[in-house]
């Protein structure tokens, strides 16, 4: 009942601004005054003990550098045509433990399938641990994306449609990316509803951990050939054996993933000191949505191991600095999966020093996921220039179905991943940004008028014991 | 909780009931005002998206373009 009332209440206020005709005359302002440029920068690391890569348990190291530039130009008074190129380069432990294990003497070479293949080339064994991450090749990787859209609006500036195109590449992923939407204002401006559509086909360069990946090339005798050739495998009891053989391993033989999504949103002003927009993403994926280097180890099959057996007694703690347990499996996941997010802004102007800004998402997911995510943000100027922002981001999920800690999966299970990001788990993020605006632009850098520049800090603390810190510093010029 | 939510999401619609023409925007056309994610929240997204099942509905990607979930 109380649904309907709402639902009521929203159509009828829809149906009423639908009715309404705008005839405001207004005066032609170009949609775009001048080319503007956006400097962005970022620094994010992020430490933790459940490894993906590891089977849910070790390292989770990662430092990542990304800049971007993105550069919006008019094309007349209508149009304009935006580009944002960015790089992202990156080093983790999940990276470099695909292949956990170094020793003193190994070659390391990528194949023409671009898997990175390590050799033994003495008889010095290979000492790995999920507690530490390897010098492998893989240690680190670069992403490149470029996105360009272009956008038009009418000559009452009450209607916009926009296309856009987007491409990215790294080491073991690439996407193609295309879409486009329309945007419709009523009511003086006052009401806003926008519809756009995306699809992306994304392709994996599937990176198998290295027992895996030697097992599928070798086969049965693989312990003979390539990286096992005279490596000790040891059982639980540290003993040498030949038994480990990961059976249930199959590559991937379709390694791509397509995305559709649809968005809706709807924004009103609703007084002259507050507005609010309702936003919703319904998202079908296809394809490979496993992460192909994520181990999984069964419960129901004996374990394995490269390294020293002192040990694998005390694997499960970061005392083992010397031994890596071989994996079972890859994370197997669902192909398909629909995702529903619905999200809420609303914005309230206090005074001329205060405003609030507020964000709340629900999220559904088939694979399982409920989260709740609510995020608060409270600009105060301490300056006609100057904002200072501290602000707060509240997270919350389920587990999806899925997921299982290290070594509490079944192998007679058809889906599995120990990967904790879709584990059952509430975060933290609080954090402060500075805000310097000059809509006049008067400070000039190499002849660009400083528009606005903002750097915000932002510390991020998981419930499973993952933490993260990240900074970023934007600089928007205005080229005259 | 989900009463309060509710009761909150009428009021704020019916509230709506009353136009604010364009000449009595200056509040509303703050820019801490904008209904829309800062730019510089872009990296925070991405690293949130990886880090977290949940994706979409911020302005951002939703799953695409990325070998995160």
């Amino acid at each position: 009942m109380k649904k309907i009332i709402l639902l009521s209440c929203l159509f009828t206020r829809f149906i009423s601004i639908a009715q309404e005709k705008d005839t405001t005359s207004v005066f032609k302002k170009r949609v775009l005054e001048n080319t503007e440029v956006d400097f962005l920068s970022s620094y994010y690391n992020q430490d933790g003990t459940h490894a993906a890569v590891s089977g849910g348990l070790g390292t989770e190291k990662l430092k990542d550098f990304a800049t971007n530039i993105v550069v919006a130009t008019p094309l007349n008074d209508d149009d304009f045509l935006t580009f944002d190129v960015g790089l992202s380069a990156y080093t983790s432990a999940s990276s470099s433990n695909v292949n956990p294990f170094s020793n003193s003497t190994t070659s390391t070479s990528s194949g023409a399938s671009g898997h990175v293949t390590t050799t033994t080339v003495n008889n010095t064994p290979p000492v790995g641990t999920p507690w530490q991450a390897s010098s492998g090749a893989s240690k680190g990787g670069t992403l490149w994306a470029l996105n360009s859209n272009y956008s038009h609006s009418s000559e009452d500036r009450n209607f916009i449609w926009n296309a856009d195109l987007s491409l990215s590449t790294e080491f073991n992923y690439k996407s193609f990316g295309f879409g486009g939407g329309v945007t419709k204002l009523f009511n003086d401006k006052d009401t806003e509803i926008s519809l756009k559509s995306n699809i992306y086909l994304d392709n994996w360069n599937a990176i198998y951990p290295t027992e895996l990946h030697e097992y599928a090339k070798y086969g049965n005798d693989f312990q003979l050939y390539g990286y096992f050739k005279g490596v000790a495998i040891l059982d639980q009891n540290g003993n040498v054996t030949t038994a480990y053989l990961p059976s249930t391993f199959r590559p991937w033989t379709s390694t791509g993933r397509n995305s559709y999504s649809v968005s809706l949103s709807f924004s009103q002003v609703l007084t002259k000191k507050s507005q609010i927009s309702i936003f919703t993403d319904i998202l079908q994926q296809q394809g490979m949505l496993s992460t192909p280097y994520q181990r999984v180890y069964f419960a129901d099959k004996a374990n394995y191991y490269i390294g020293k057996v002192q040990y694998i007694s005390v694997y499960e703690t970061s005392a083992n600095t010397g031994v890596y347990h071989l994996a079972d499996d890859i994370e197997r996941m669902p192909n398909t999966r629909f995702k529903l997010p619905i999200g809420l802004r609303w914005n309230y102007y206090v005074n001329e020093s205060l405003a609030i800004r507020s964000y709340y998402r629900y999220y559904w997911d088939n694979w399982g996921i409920n989260a709740h995510t609510a995020n608060i943000e409270i600009p105060y100027k301490i300056s006609d220039k100057f904002t200072v922002y501290p602000m707060y981001r509240y997270y919350v999920q389920t587990a999806a179905k899925y997921f299982a800690p290290y070594e509490k999966h079944l192998s007679t299970e058809q889906y599995y991943t120990s990967d904790y990001d879709l584990s059952a788990f509430n975060a933290s993020q609080y954090g402060f940004g500075v805000d310097y605006t000059d809509i006049f632009a008067n400070a000039t850098f190499f002849g660009m008028g400083v528009k606005n520049i903002d750097f915000r800090f932002n510390h991020y603390s998981r419930s499973d014991g993952l933490s993260a810190n990240i900074g970023t510093l934007g600089i928007k010029f205005i080229i005259q | 909780m989900k009463k309060l939510a509710l009761l909150a999401v009428v009021f704020v619609v019916l509230q709506s009931c009353n136009s604010v023409k364009p000449y009595e925007m200056q509040k509303i056309n703050d820019p801490d005002m904008k209904l829309s994610a800062r730019t510089t929240e872009k990296y925070e997204s991405t690293f949130q998206v990886y880090r977290e099942g949940a994706a979409g509905a911020n302005g951002g990607k939703s799953g695409g373009g990325c070998g995160c979930n």
